[in-house]
This record gives C-alpha cells, sequence and structure tokens, in this order.
C-alpha cells in the first residue's frame, strides 16, 4: 500500500522541514504587535469558527502590564499554535493522529486519536487540549485532542483563517512564507522577527514583529501573576472537568487533591463506559 | 516584579494526572519485584528461589493493573487497541514503544512464572531473561515517556531513566518485603520465607536509596545551575505546590528515614525493616506524583 | 438636517456608482479577507450568506451572517464595508449566539407572582397584546401619562409609537448616534454636527482625552493602527487609567479626573502664545458664543486674550500633569501637520463637561485641522428616515436623558400609568440603580410596566408583562453612522425565523395600534400599514435623503450601499480601478458649518473645578467606572464566549495607595460612598492615577442566565429544550461573576445635559470588615434621595 507522501513522510524522525525549501509551501502566521490592540476577536472568531467549548482555547491572547506608575505599557501577546517545522507534538503521537500537512500545517486526525495527551505533554506551548466530554454541537469531537488547524478549511478555499480574517488591528497576517511575494516573507524579509522559545528548535510558523520578553517568557510568566490571576486559575483548575486529572489549586493540601484527582478519574467511568457500549450496540446490535 | 505582570491568561491543564502517577508506580513496582524474583531462576541465586513465586505473581498482578488504567485514562478508551495496529503504529512516538513493552511484559512474565510453577529450570531461565530485560524496558520508557519532551524542563534530563530504574528497584523491594511479611503471616511454617532473604533484600534496598539519593542530588545540582524556569521549577515547583510530595514523602519518609533505620541496629528488627519498605514505597510513590504532575505545572501558567 | 452638503454628496455618490461597475481587483495577498464561509468539516458548499447589521453599539458595523439549514452559525464583518473593512469586534462576533442563548426568553410571559418574584407564566401574543392594548386604551385619556424609556442606538418603532398615540413622555438611557449627551451637545453647538470624526489613517499625530478607542470604538481602532504602522502616527492619551488605549500609546498621562479641559486650555494658550496657531483660520472660520450671546466680531486676538488664564503651571496644579509636559505636547502637536484630537466620556463625564468637549475641539479648532486630511473631520452620514407616512412627532423625539425619573416619580411630578421599556436596562445601567430598583418594583409607582426584552434583564425582571423582542441576527435592519469618510448605509436582511414565538417589536406595536384603532378612526392605524419588517426597511430607505431607486435592491445583495469599489488587503485602503479612492475634504468651504451663523461656535473658553474634589482625605478618591472591549452594557451579559473573557471586576488602585493603607493584592475592600457601601476586591495596579480608583462595567449581575451569574445550574424558570447548550452546563468554569457598582453611585447630574457625572463619584476606600462578604452591597435609599435634592438644589 503506497501513502500519500505527507503520510509517508510523517514516519520516521521528523516531516522533512520546509521553509525556503524550494516548490513547497509553507504558510505561516506574522503577528504585528505594534497593531494588536487586545480586542480579542481573534478569540471569539476562533471559538465561534469551530464552536471550541469553554474551558480550552484554540488561540488566546495573553496580557500584561509593564512599568512603574506613571511610565507603564500594556502589552498585548496573542498565542496560538505555531505550526512548528519540526514539531514534538507530531514525533511524539503513537498513533499518527497527528501530522504535518506538507504545505506545513499540524493537524489533528479525530478519528486516530485515542486521546492520550502526550502530544499535549510535549508541545511546549500549550497549543492543545482535549476537547471535554460535552459540547454544544454533538457531532463534532469529542475526547479526542484538539488544535489551531491553521483554518486549513478556509485556506484551501482561498480564504485567510477566521482569526486573520476578524483581527481589528490587522495585527496578523497570514501567507506562504515560501512565496517571496507574499506578505508574511516581505515583513519577514523588512522586520524583526521573533519566536516562542527558540532556543527549543522548534522552528515556529508564527513569529512576532515587536515582541516583549517578558510576556514572552515562561519563567517570568509562572513568577509575576496578579492575585486575581492566580484565583482565576484556582477556580479553572476546581470547576472545569479536564479530564485529565492533573490540576493542583495552590495553597490547598496537595495529597488530598491527588487522590481528588483519581476520584474524578473514577467518575469518568460512566461516560468512557457508555461510550465503550455504544460502540458496541452499533457494531453488533444494529 | 511588581513592575511587571501578568494580568490576563488563558488556562491549561496538566495532561496527565494522577492516574498516570500511579501507573509509573505500579509498573515500577512490578519491574522491581520481578528483579527479585529472577534472582533465582535466571542469575542462579539459589537462596531466592523460594521467592521467585510470590514475586513474579506480585509483578502480574501489579501489572495487570496498568492497561486497566491506562486505558481508561485514554479520551477514547476503545480505541486503545490503534496502539497495537501496524497501519497507525509510529516508530517516533515512545508511547508507541511503551504500549509493545506494556503489553509483551505480562506475557512473557506468565511463561516464566508457568515455567517456575513447572520447576523448567532451562525454560524459566529463558522466559526469565526476556522478562527482565522487558521489566527493565517497560520501566525505563516510563522515564522517557516524560523525558522526551524537550519543554518540560524538570523532565527533560537524560538521567530520567535511571531515576526512574532506581526507584523501581527500592520500591519493588519495599514492595515485596511487605508482600512477603503478609504471606508468611498466613502461610504454614515450612512454606515461610527465611527472614535472612529480607533482611539482606533490605540491604540490597539500602545501596538504592544511596544511589537514588546520588541521582536527586546530580538533579538538584542541574536545577541550581539551570536555566530560570529549572530554578523556579525547584524552588516554587518542587519546594512549593509540591512540597509534600518531594521534600515529606519523597526525601524525608522516603530516603532519609529508612536509610537511617537500615544503617542502624533497626534494621535487625522486623520492625524496623517492615516500616523502612513501606516508606520507601510511600516515597516513590510521592516522586512519581511531583515528577508526573510537578514537571508539568510550570508551563500551565505560560 | 442633513449632515452632509448635498453637492457634495452628488459627487462622492456619482463616484460609487462608477466604482461599483469595475471588476474585482488583483490583491497582493494571496487569500481573500472573507465574505465567503465554510463549516470546518463539510467543506463541499459555502454557508448561506446574508447582510447583517450590528446594532450592539452605535457603529452599526455592516456585515454578513452565515447560515446552514436556516441557523446561523457565524457573522463577521464586510471586507468591502468602507467602514468595516471586514472587522467585527468581539461583541459583534459573538452577537449571534444571543439567538442560541438558553435563557432567552421565546414567548410573550406574563408575571404571576409578585413583582420580581421571578414567577412567570407563557400566554399568547393574543392574549398579550390585548392586554397592553387595554392597559395603554385606559390611559390613553392622558397620552403622557404613557412613558417609554428608550435605549436603543437610533429611534425606531417604539418611538413612531409615541408619536402615534401622541405621549411626549420618551425619557432615554442613551442618545442615538455616537457619543453621550455633553459630547453631542458642545459638537452640535459648535460645529452643528453632533459628532466629529478623527482621520485617524492619515494622521500624524492624536491626542486623545479619556476616549477608549482601542476598546469601545472599534471602527476607530483599526484605522489607528495602520497609522500607527504605516504612517507612524504619535499617539498620546490623557486617561485617568491605564486603559487598553491607554497602555498601547506612545505616551500616556495619567490625570486628576475632570481636569482634561484645563490641559487642553493650557495647550491651546501654549499654542497660540508662541504663534503656532492658524489664526488665518480661526479668523475666517470662528464665532464665538459668550453669555452676551454669538459674538461675530471675536477674533483669535480676544481668543489669545481669553487664553491666557489658563497657563500651563495652572494646569498642573488641577491635572498633577507637570506643565512641562504639557507645553512639549502642545508644540509638538501644533508643529505635527496633520493632527487631530478625540475626546470622549473621561471628558464629558464630569460637571464642566460640555466646556471639557469644547476645550478638546478647541485645539483642533487653532491648529487649523478642521476636515483636512488627517484632520478632526465632519461627519459625513445619511439620516436614515421613518417609512412614510410618520406620525408628527409629539415633542416625543426629545433627547430627555432618565437618570432622574425614579427620583421624580417617587416625588409625585411624574404620573405613570405605563412604562414600556425597550433596549434598556436602568435598573442595571444607571446612576443609583437601586433607586430605580424600588421605584419600578412599586406597583402604585409604576401601574404597568412592559418590557420587550429578548433576555431576563434586572429591569425585566420586575415587568408586568414582557413581549420579547428578536435578537440583533433575527431583526431586518437598516442604519447608518460617521464611521468613515465616505457615507455609508448598511441593512440586515435575515431570511430567518425568529426563535421560538419571539416576535419583532414594531409588528407588537402594530398589533397594539391595530388594537386599539381597530377601524383607523383614530388616526393611528395609518403609520402602521406596513406588512412586515422587511417592507418597514425597504419604506425606510426609500424615504432617506440621498438614496436612490436601485439603492433598496442594491442594499438587500449586497448589505451596504454605495459602492466605494474595493478594500485592498494589503494596504486596507479602499480602491477603484487600481486607484485608491480619495475622500473629500475641507467640506465646509462650499456651504459653511450648519450653524447659526455658519461658522464654528466656540464658545469662551471656560474650566471649572469640581468644589467636591478640592479638599478630599487619603482615603477618599474618585470612582470612575469604564467600559472593557469584551461586553456592553447589558445586551451581552449572557453570550458565554465573551463572559469568558470578562467576568470580575476588581477595583482598580494605585498600587503604592493600596500599600500605604494596608491593601494587598486580592484583599477584600469596602467602596463607600455618600449612599452606601460595596465590599469587592483589590487590584493593585501601576495603571491608575494614585487619587482615582476604577471598576469596570457590564458584570455583577442579578439576572440574565447562567451564564451572566457564573452559575451553570441557574436555569432560569422558562428555559427550553430545544435551547439547551451542554458546554455551558458542563464546561462553563467561572464563578466570580464580578460586582456592580451602580447601586452605591449617587446621582449628580451637569445641570446643563441631564446627564450623569458618571467620573465625579467620591468614595472611600477601607479593608473590609470582619463580616463582610465578596460582593455584599448596602445602600440606603433615603440617602440617594437626599443626594438628588442636593443636586438638584445645585442646578
Ligand atoms: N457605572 C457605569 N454605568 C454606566 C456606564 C458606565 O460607563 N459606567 N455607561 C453608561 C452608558 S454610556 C450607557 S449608553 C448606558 C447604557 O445603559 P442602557 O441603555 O440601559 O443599556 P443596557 O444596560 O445595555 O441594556 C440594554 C437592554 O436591552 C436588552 N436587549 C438586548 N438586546 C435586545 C434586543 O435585540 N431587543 C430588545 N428589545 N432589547 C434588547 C437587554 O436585555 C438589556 O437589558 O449605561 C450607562 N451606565
Ligand atoms: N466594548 C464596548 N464598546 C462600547 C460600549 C460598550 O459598552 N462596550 N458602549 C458604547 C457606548 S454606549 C459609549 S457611550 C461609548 C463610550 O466610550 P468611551 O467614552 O471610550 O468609554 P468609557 O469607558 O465610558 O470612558 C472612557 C475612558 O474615560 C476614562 N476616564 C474617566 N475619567 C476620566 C477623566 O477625568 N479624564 C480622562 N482623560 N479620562 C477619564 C476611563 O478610564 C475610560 O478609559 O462606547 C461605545 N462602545
Ligand atoms: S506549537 Fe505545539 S502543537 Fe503546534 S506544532 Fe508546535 S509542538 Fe505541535
Ligand atoms: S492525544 Fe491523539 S494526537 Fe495526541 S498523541 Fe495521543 S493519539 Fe496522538
Ligand atoms: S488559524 Fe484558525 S484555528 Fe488557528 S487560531 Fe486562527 S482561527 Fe483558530
Ligand atoms: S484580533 Fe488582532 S488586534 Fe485584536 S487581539 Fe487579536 S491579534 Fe490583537
Ligand atoms: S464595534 Fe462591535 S459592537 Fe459596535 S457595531 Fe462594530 S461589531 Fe458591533
Ligand atoms: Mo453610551
Amino acid at each position: 500500500m503506497s501513502h500519500p507522501p505527507n503520510q509517508r513522510s510523517s514516519y520516521g524522525l521528523q516531516t522533512p522541514r520546509t521553509r525556503g525549501v524550494p516548490g513547497t509551501k509553507r504558510y505561516a502566521m506574522v503577528i504585528d504587535l505594534r497593531k494588536c490592540i487586545g480586542c480579542m476577536s481573534c478569540v471569539v472568531a476562533c471559538k465561534a469558527e469551530y464552536g471550541v467549548p469553554l474551558g480550552v482555547w484554540r488561540t488566546w491572547v495573553k496580557v500584561a502590564d509593564k512599568g512603574k506608575y506613571p511610565n507603564t505599557r500594556r502589552v498585548f501577546m496573542p498565542r496560538l499554535c505555531n505550526h512548528c517545522d519540526y514539531p514534538v507534538c507530531v514525533r511524539n503521537c503513537p498513533t499518527q493522529a497527528t501530522y504535518k500537512h506538507k504545505d506545513g500545517f499540524v493537524l489533528q486526525r479525530y478519528n486516530r486519536c485515542i486521546g492520550c495527551r502526550t502530544c499535549m505533554v510535549a508541545c511546549p506551548y500549550n497549543a492543545r487540549h482535549l476537547i471535554p466530554a460535552k459540547r454544544t454541537d454533538d457531532n463534532l469531537p469529542k475526547l479526542v485532542v484538539d488544535k489551531c488547524t491553521f483554518c486549513i478549511h478556509r485556506v484551501k478555499k482561498g480564504l485567510v483563517p477566521a482569526c486573520v480574517q476578524a483581527c481589528v488591528g490587522g495585527a496578523r497576517i497570514f501567507g506562504d512564507m515560501n512565496d517571496p511575494n507574499s506578505e508574511v516573507a516581505q515583513l519577514a524579509s523588512k522586520e524583526k522577527l521573533t519566536v516562542l522559545k527558540p532556543e527549543l528548535g522548534t522552528s515556529p510558523s508564527v513569529s512576532y514583529i515587536g515582541g516583549d520578553w517578558e510576556i514572552m517568557d515562561e519563567a517570568h510568566s509562572y513568577n509575576n501573576r496578579t492575585a486575581q490571576l492566580k484565583e482565576e486559575f484556582n477556580t479553572f483548575k476546581r470547576n472545569h472537568e479536564g479530564d485529565a486529572f492533573g490540576d493542583i489549586v495552590e495553597g490547598e493540601p496537595t495529597m488530598r487533591q491527588v487522590s481528588k484527582n483519581f476520584g474524578g478519574f473514577l467518575r469518568t467511568i460512566p461516560h468512557k463506559a457508555k461510550e465503550v457500549v455504544d460502540a458496541f450496540v452499533n457494531l453488533y446490535l444494529r | 516584579m511588581d513592575d511587571s505582570v501578568i494580568i490576563s491568561n488563558v488556562f491549561h491543564h496538566v495532561a496527565w494526572g494522577t492516574t498516570i502517577a500511579i501507573y509509573f508506580w505500579l509498573v515500577g513496582a512490578s519491574a522491581g519485584s520481578f528483579v527479585i524474583s529472577s534472582f533465582g531462576w535466571v542469575f542462579g541465586i539459589t537462596r531466592y528461589k523460594p521467592l521467585a513465586l510470590s514475586a513474579s505473581i506480585t509483578a502480574i498482578i501489579l501489572l495487570l493493573l496498568v492497561p486497566i488504567l491506562l486505558i481508561w485514562d485514554l479520551g477514547k478508551p476503545l480505541r486503545f487497541i490503534y496502539l497495537l495496529l501496524p497501519s497507525y503504529w509510529h516508530a517516533t512516538g515512545p508511547m508507541s514503544w511503551g504500549s509493545a513493552l506494556i503489553f509483551s511484559y505480562p506475557i512473557a512474565m506468565i511463561f516464566y512464572t508457568y515455567f517456575v510453577v513447572k520447576n523448567n529450570v532451562t525454560w524459566a531461565k529463558i522466559a526469565g531473561i526476556v522478562s527482565i530485560v522487558l521489566a527493565l524496558s517497560t520501566h525505563w520508557y516510563t522515564g522517557v515517556v516524560m523525558e522526551l519532551n524537550p519543554g518540560r524542563f524538570l523532565n527533560h534530563t537524560a538521567l530520567a531513566p535511571l531515576l526512574f530504574l532506581t526507584g523501581a528497584f527500592i520500591s519493588g523491594i519495599g514492595l515485596l518485603i511487605l508482600i512477603l511479611w503478609i504471606q508468611n503471616m498466613i502461610v504454614s511454617a515450612e512454606k515461610r520465607i527465611n527472614w535472612s532473604l529480607i533482611e539482606e533484600m533490605a540491604q540490597y534496598m539500602m545501596y538504592g536509596l544511596v544511589f537514588d539519593a546520588f541521582l536527586l542530588f546530580l538533579e538538584f545540582m542541574q536545577s541550581l545551575y539551570g536555566s530560570l524556569n529549572l530554578v523556579i521549577g525547584h524552588e516554587e515547583v518542587l519546594m512549593g505546590v509540591f512540597r509534600f510530595p518531594y521534600l515529606w514523602m519523597e526525601i524525608v519518609l522516603g530516603l532519609i528515614i529508612p536509610f537511617i533505620i537500615l544503617v542502624s541496629p533497626l534494621k535487625r528488627t522486623r520492625a524496623g525493616i517492615i516500616v523502612a519498605a513501606f516508606l520507601v514505597a510511600v516515597g516513590v510513590y510521592g516522586m512519581r506524583i511531583w515528577w508526573v504532575m510537578g514537571g508539568q505545572y510550570l508551563q500551565t501558567f505560560y | 438636517m442633513t449632515e452632509i452638503d448635498r453637492r457634495e454628496f452628488m459627487k462622492l455618490s456619482a463616484a460609487a456608482a462608477a466604482a461599483s461597475a469595475c471588476p474585482a481587483l488583483l490583491h497582493a495577498m494571496e487569500l481573500e479577507l472573507g465574505g465567503q464561509d465554510f463549516h470546518q468539516i463539510r467543506t463541499f458548499h459555502p454557508r448561506q450568506r446574508k447582510p447583517y447589521l450590528c446594532t450592539l453599539c452605535s457603529y452599526f458595523d455592516g456585515g454578513f451572517s452565515f447560515a446552514e439549514e436556516g441557523e446561523i452559525l457565524k457573522v463577521e464583518g464586510d471586507p468591502d464595508h468602507i467602514a468595516t473593512r471586514g472587522k467585527f469586534c468581539a461583541k459583534g462576533l459573538a452577537s449571534f449566539f444571543g439567538r442560541y442563548d438558553p435563557d432567552r426568553i421565546l414567548a410573550p410571559m406574563k408575571r404571576v407572582g409578585e413583582r420580581g418574584a421571578g414567577e412567570w407564566q407563557e400566554i399568547s401574543w393574543e392574549d398579550a397584546i390585548a392586554e397592553v392594548a387595554d392597559k395603554v386604551s385606559v390611559a390613553l385619556a392622558d397620552p403622557d401619562s404613557i412613558y417609554l424609556n428608550e435605549g436603543s442606538f437610533k429611534e425606531g418603532g417604539t418611538v413612531r409609537f409615541m408619536d402615534t398615540i401622541g405621549s411626549r413622555s420618551v425619557i432615554r438611557s442613551r442618545l442615538p448616534s455616537i457619543g453621550t449627551k455633553p459630547k453631542q451637545t458642545a459638537l452640535e453647538e459648535a460645529l452643528g454636527f453632533n459628532f466629529a470624526l478623527p482621520d485617524l489613517e492619515h494622521t500624524k499625530y492624536v491626542l486623545n482625552f479619556g476616549a477608549n478607542i482601542m476598546e469601545t470604538a472599534l471602527p476607530l481602532a483599526q484605522r489607528l493602527t495602520d497609522g500607527v504602522v504605516n504612517n507612524k502616527l504619535k499617539l498620546v492619551t490623557f486617561d485617568v487609567r491605564m486603559s487598553n488605549t491607554a497602555g498601547r500609546s506612545d505616551e500616556w498621562f495619567p490625570v486628576f479626573p475632570g481636569s482634561d479641559g484645563i490641559i487642553a486650555l493650557a495647550m491651546a494658550n501654549v499654542i497660540m502664545e508662541k504663534g503656532l496657531a492658524e489664526t488665518g483660520f480661526v479668523d475666517a472660520w470662528v464665532n464665538y458664543t459668550s453669555e452676551q450671546g454669538l459674538r461675530t466680531d471675536y477674533s483669535s486676538g480676544h481668543l489669545l486674550k481669553d487664553l491666557q488664564e489658563f497657563t500651563p503651571e495652572r494646569a498642573e496644579e488641577a491635572s498633577g500633569v507637570p506643565a512641562k509636559i504639557i507645553k512639549r505636547i502642545a508644540l509638538e502637536f501644533a508643529k505635527t501637520k496633520p493632527a487631530t484630537v478625540f475626546s470622549h466620556n473621561g471628558v464629558v463625564w464630569h460637571q464642566n463637561g460640555t466646556d471639557g468637549e469644547m476645550a478638546c475641539l478647541l485645539l483642533a479648532v487653532i491648529t487649523g485641522n478642521i476636515d483636512t486630511e488627517g484632520g478632526y473631520c465632519l461627519p459625513r452620514r445619511f439620516d436614515v428616515a421613518m417609512p412614510q407616512p410618520a406620525p408628527q412627532p409629539a415633542g416625543s423625539t426629545s433627547k430627555r436623558l432618565n437618570p432622574e425619573f425614579p427620583f421624580e416619580v417617587k416625588e409625585g411630578v411624574r404620573r405613570v400609568q405605563v412604562l414600556f421599556n425597550h433596549m434598556s436596562n436602568p435598573v442595571y445601567s444607571s446612576p443609583a440603580a437601586s433607586v430605580w430598583r424600588e421605584v419600578l418594583k412599586d406597583p402604585k409607582l409604576i401601574p404597568y410596566l412592559v418590557d420587550f426584552s429578548p433576555f431576563m434583564s434586572e429591569t425585566a425582571e420586575l415587568a408586568d408583562i414582557i413581549l420579547p423582542d428578536v435578537v440583533d441576527v433575527e431583526r431586518h435592519d437598516v442604519a447608518s453612522s460617521p464611521t468613515a469618510l465616505w457615507p455609508w448605509i448598511s441593512m440586515s436582511n435575515p431570511r430567518i425565523k425568529p426563535r421560538g414565538e419571539a416576535q419583532d417589536v414594531r409588528l407588537t406595536l402594530k398589533g397594539v395600534v391595530e388594537a386599539i384603532d381597530p377601524d383607523g378612526s383614530r388616526g393611528m392605524k395609518q403609520y402602521w400599514t406596513f406588512a412586515d419588517t422587511k417592507e418597514w426597511v425597504k419604506q425606510a430607505v426609500k424615504a432617506t435623503p440621498h438614496t436612490e431607486e436601485k439603492s433598496y435592491k442594491k442594499l438587500r445583495s449586497k448589505g451596504v450601499w454605495p459602492s466605494y469599489g474595493k478594500i485592498d488587503p494589503a494596504t486596507r485602503q479602499i480602491v477603484n480601478k487600481g486607484e485608491p479612492v480619495e475622500a473629500e475634504y475641507l467640506t465646509y468651504k462650499a456651504a459653511g458649518f450648519p450653524t447659526s451663523s455658519g461658522r464654528i461656535e466656540i464658545r469662551t473658553p471656560a474650566w471649572r473645578e469640581n468644589p467636591r474634589h478640592q479638599d478630599m482625605k487619603p482615603d477618599e478618591f474618585i470612582l470612575i467606572t469604564f467600559k472593557v472591549a469584551y461586553q456592553t452594557l447589558s445586551m451581552t451579559s449572557n453570550l458565554k464566549y465573551l463572559a469568558e473573557l470578562w467576568h470580575s471586576n476588581p477595583l482598580w488602585i494605585n498600587r503604592d495607595v493600596a500599600k500605604e493603607l494596608g491593601i494587598g493584592d486580592g484583599d477584600l475592600v469596602r467602596v463607600t460612598s455618600e449612599a452606601g457601601h460595596m465590599v469587592t476586591k483589590a487590584w493593585l495596579t501601576n495603571g491608575i492615577h494614585p487619587q482615582a480608583v476604577g471598576i469596570s462595567t457590564s458584570v455583577g449581575r442579578t439576572s440574565y442566565g447562567r451564564v451572566a451569574l457564573a452559575d451553570p445550574h441557574a436555569h432560569a424558570s422558562f428555559a427550553r429544550e430545544e435551547q439547551e447548550d451542554p458546554d455551558i452546563d458542563h464546561n462553563l468554569w467561572w464563578r466570580d461573576p464580578g460586582t456592580n457598582p451602580n447601586d452605591i453611585v449617587p446621582i449628580s447630574i451637569d445641570p446643563e445635559t441631564g446627564t450623569q457625572t458618571w467620573n465625579d463619584t467620591v468614595v472611600t476606600v477601607t479593608p473590609a470588615e470582619a463580616d463582610d462578604n465578596y460582593g455584599d452591597i448596602k445602600v440606603d435609599n433615603a440617602k440617594h434621595f437626599d443626594l438628588y435634592k442636593k443636586s438638584k438644589a445645585q442646578a
């Protein structure tokens, strides 16, 4: 059986890198932070496009305040999957459920995904999430991992991604980095671009103009949260059923929560059992 | 610090949680007790032969729990079969190797146990060698599956498999000691395991503790001199949020106290050994918790 | 009033006709910016596209809704809309979820229990309309006892209804068009237009006073970012706190609340003194109104003299902004051409609001930046008409604001028999909200309260009957807003059925009119002959000045008219046949300004200090409230994706000040006004003036449903199975619904315009007391009443 090239190439260590390789496409997003106004139209557009459930995000905008009164600034940092040219998530997936498309998209095959979340652990950018057990449109996938698709369904129809469409500031610019005439390629040659965690060598396809190192830094983000944000995160951990059970609320006994998490795991037995039974019924009894 | 704050962000779950930590612990304990079981039949240390059966049965039972946990932890439990289908197999995914190991290791162990029961020396040895390789690999793999994530600073260390194997060794012995102790209380006098054997195992456990402490120290050095992520990972995550499993469970209860017991005259008392064995098993459980959940913790704020 | 000169306009529409004939252009970008939509999986055929018009705010952005099998699944901006350019804000993009709100009211409901007890009975439309018609018929003996509280950004069916029945009792929670009353008043007086548009994409310098452009004025914001990058403009913002706009400005100056006016005047003074003013423009085009009335002999020389008292040093004393900076910015502004100003609620919501707005405008005037490329431009828009024949205005179109209404009712100054409430939520949004609650709850004061709200707002909760309107995406609508340099008109043409039994308010009122005047003998029915709302829109377009025969047809298919060309996605400029379409500037030259003298009529410079702000104690602060990008006041409360972005509103307090008061980040604090106190959390920030504290609006709900209340179990008793959303019930994770400051905000009316001076409230902030809980609110309505009387006496 011969595989289409994109599937075959997901064997081996990695998909060959395509950045700058003639004859290939490399879709990329440049985010011009000088133009980002933190309006979060991108976030809502993306959520609406895919019916993304509450508590998980394909894209989001991080916000930081800098400086001492009265010399202060606000910084925005839109985030999404980087569609890495050297994606760790693809390398670590045991079932080839996630793969790199030949044009540079890193994509999910929902019907292959077993929901093991290896890719989530592997992704250095938090770009992936497990879809909760319940969502608005029951016909869309659940309990498999999902992520930004660079809106391949739109791009293939000649449209920009939904978040680019919606971007009020015009900060998100999308196109083929390998095409020297594209806007992204021109920006790449004209402006200083930065990427997140360059030291990891993932070769992201999402790059930023005017990035601020502090908001881009993992350690800084952990250390410099407001009390409000900490509390929100703790509420999130308490109330959002992630079906992954690794969340520990700060300031509460750790091991008690570990046991609680195991209890949470046990509580998934009914809905997962239902899935198992349904599958059995569908296969043999219908 | 006050003049540069993150005021808004979205939240992420820790993808692998308690279930995975428990699984790591069980696999480890299984591998550890299997190693003991193999002493007699594979390495020819005959005084360990009486232990072999209980040890391998312990290992099998521990390992049979594993797939149940793992499969149920999947978002799509029924699809666990994809892990074994050649058309889905992904050679570079650590979990692919893991699933192969998790499924073949118990089978090999069952063969081994069968030959042990049948007293078939040659085949028991062959099956034993295969099983011991698989046992070590299975547990090596649990370290590796966390290690091969370059973005998870605390886990991304080549020492990971070694830490896991050492943990497996000591917690396996610890658990086995507990099981043998209970077994001795139940079975008739002639079937009891000689306590001196158990004392000897405790001795091995002590060596394991020393090695474990050494590895932890290496890790500690690395984090002190690492990037800020590692420093914070150690200071705020391990000594902060995960202080209980890290400091109290693993280091104090799981390393220091058993070590003191095992080098003091207490090691000659039954109670001393039992307590030490119990504490070691608990300590390794603590390690599995912070290793799995703490390792991912910091990044969920990013 | 015609807002654009007819001749100019005819020129523009000729250009438009030419533009619409030209074929699609080739873009620099390889992908289309929008206009089509596909399901993420079922990609074989595009979704059905319908023109859509967002009416969540007065910018009325035009776009499309996309439907599959009769269900709307997405909305987005129209990429070739001259103003929208494809962009909707977060609120607009989420607006269509209102259709699927699980706690939406889908049928007429009659109160069965006590008022406000939340017990409802669904009734048929026939019964509902009969009941309302009955009440109106009885009250018609004194038409003025029938009230309408209107919150729409336009005049529509409800005002027409009031005119039909001859009632003058229309009060408004907000005015039609952009801006709040003092802003509109000042601009109308000076320019003859109630709005002026900064030409942000062409300017080099923006002086922004108290306008949060990036959060509240999205069509302007997108032009601002273009200007920042393409034109390297400089943005300078004066705001009490670091809004997103302030935080993204090149320079932000925190000001003492209410001091923008004197800063602007001091700048004008510096500019005049240094001889940097365009005195020629001033002498030719500016007149002055003073106490004595209009002065036509007034010249720039007089102005120079009148400005002299406003020294930068005095401004520094009042505002805290160093005189040196005021001078520097003034000189930069005057020397950079073109430059523009913009100002909004930060300036006008003070006792000296109208003067403040005048002062800001003065800066643009003396530098000759009026209606120039990159300057402060006159608005271009259509005045969308009512379908004809329309009833004679009974005087009801008056722009009377509502904050005093409940007090007047309680005092017995106003006798109410029926109160209609439309698109307004005073029990949440008005000052002294607790007084509204008390009065609306009292059947003796308000015998019959009708609400048209599709959602269970804090006000609807107190109604006797709810006649649920359709939501935005279901409404046939037409509007125009001065958000671009070319006038445009936009239309919504949903072609889907409203959910449940919801019915457009115009059809409901048509039913009421037909019931009161069945045979037309009372002369009411003649104004309500349109068959449906589609017909209404058609007639409205037809009656609108400057539209043409084909306008309606074009609107129906394209959603916007006229078409000036296509937007080049790379530059975001409008191009026609490859050439950028240039806007017309200096439009006043032909026929002058539509003021009494045909010139700009600036008031004699004035600024008054608020006496209450002069000697504040160390723990006293001025409470400012503000809007955020992700919510409207109430219309978006129960939309899950917006609430996920913004659901709690801790008190902004300066970090150093808080530490002195012993308040830590996240601590509970008591905010006490003269009327009462509320308990909320402190948010320590470097981004607010030390003498001010701030609370965002739009959250702190006591009604609306499970999303707004941050409680997935708070299902409305009338929630329908078919509207259930498992996502909300299962995944809604936040539990902090925020707090609403409006109960403790005492009434404080600007005597000139009748506006609440929202940013004048003085409060004390103290650490919470032992038995205080987050969200506690304790107010004394008697005190609110005293304060109302005091405010009246001062006026
Ligand atoms: N503290 C504080 N208070 C403020 C402000 C502030 O900055 N701070 N801002 C003030 C300003 S500028 C304004 S304009 C006012 C706004 O205040 P209001 O004019 O009272 O507007 P909303 O509170 O948004 O209420 C709108 C109501 O319309 C209903 N509604 C929503 N969609 C529809 C629909 O399609 N049809 C119908 N019939 N009804 C609908 C909703 O239920 C909601 O109750 O608030 C003022 N209040
Ligand atoms: N996202 C969103 N957009 C909206 C609306 C909405 O509800 N949500 N509502 C629409 C409506 S009805 C209106 S009226 C407009 C309002 O639009 P804006 O006027 O832009 O918004 P506000 O938040 O009322 O006030 C603007 C700023 O004034 C600041 N401020 C307060 N006091 C002072 C002062 O004394 N001096 C200065 N310089 N600044 C001060 C506040 O910090 C705030 O940032 O927005 C419209 N657009
Ligand atoms: S950002 Fe994460 S999910 Fe996206 S391609 Fe890179 S590693 Fe994979
Ligand atoms: S969760 Fe799905 S995509 Fe991710 S690693 Fe597992 S199978 Fe692959
Ligand atoms: S590219 Fe598409 S999927 Fe990715 S963040 Fe943007 S809208 Fe979402
Ligand atoms: S839509 Fe654009 S401008 Fe708005 S937050 Fe997203 S990236 Fe920034
Ligand atoms: S700015 Fe937002 S809310 Fe206002 S009209 Fe535009 S899309 Fe609608
Ligand atoms: Mo407003």
